[in-house]
């Protein structure tokens, strides 16, 4: 009775949801690039997803883990600032804007692209309905 | 029971079934940002199984049963609904409700058919 034929969608729906996480450490990374103290004296570490697919094969993608980006912290001279060290210099977090916009684009495209597979798999599946009229 | 009416009630326990499902899933999406709500789901596919295998009537009453499944992470409200999965949900809920109807559909073909009203 069950109609065994639906895996596009879940596996669609995985995209989606991959990238959906994604976009919200990307959103996380652009909020903090200007922040200063993470709470234990050092600045923001921007993050980044680790996606993985599944040994099975064609089952879907899983967000594996967050891990945060191990490059230098950038330093600026800003003597006044509370959190700079004794020379003047504040680490800043190693955020770069331009690459996190880029990073949201490929994001926002490939959860775009996860939802034309959803809906052309819809189609199809009525088109193939429309056969029992 | 003639084979026929069998074939009506499996559909017509699916096709309630599949209303059910709906609305947990309008459930699940209206509660998307309630504190501590778990997603809800119906447990039908075992139970309809388990009454097509035995020979009795069973098919007019089943009953399905709504269940919280836990599967997916609970965000730090204590909420576990998640947007992307419910969409999923809905596609697959209303192509499996379109096949059903389509089935049924045809089936009532067949009958006028075998009573020639056409």
């Amino acid at each position: 009775m069950q109609v065994n034929s639906l895996g596009p969608v879940d596996i669609a729906i995985s995209g989606m949801r991959a990238q959906s996480k994604n976009i919200e450490v990307l959103s996380s990374n652009v909020a903090n690039a200007q922040s200063t103290d993470d709470g234990k004296g050092q600045p923001y570490r921007r993050l980044e997803t680790i996606l993985k697919a599944d040994s099975e094969g064609m089952t879907g993608v899983t967000m594996e883990d967050i891990v945060g980006d191990i490059t230098e912290f950038p330093t600026i001279y800003k003597p006044g600032h509370p959190d700079a060290d004794k020379n003047g210099y504040v680490k800043m977090p190693n955020v770069s804007l331009p690459v996190e916009m880029m990073n949201l684009n490929i994001a926002a495209r490939a959860y775009q692209a996860n939802t034309a597979v959803l809906k052309r798999y819809q189609d199809m599946v009525e088109t193939t309905l429309e056969l029992l009229r | 029971m003639s084979k026929i009416n069998e074939i009506f009630d499996v559909i017509g326990a699916g096709i309630k079934m599949e209303g059910l499902r709906q609305k947990t899933i309008a459930n699940n999406v209206a509660n998307l940002q309630t504190p501590g709500y778990r997603r809800v789901d119906v447990k039908f596919q075992d139970v309809l199984a388990k009454a097509l295998e035995s020979d009795g009537n069973e098919i007019n009453d089943i009953d399905p049963e709504i269940f919280q499944p836990g599967e997916t992470s609970v965000k730090s409200n204590g909420n576990d609904v998640n947007l992307e999965m419910e969409v999923g949900q809905m596609v697959k809920n209303s192509l499996t409700y379109k096949t059903y109807i389509r089935i049924l559909e045809k089936k009532y073909q067949q009958v006028d058919m075998a009573m020639d009203i056409k």
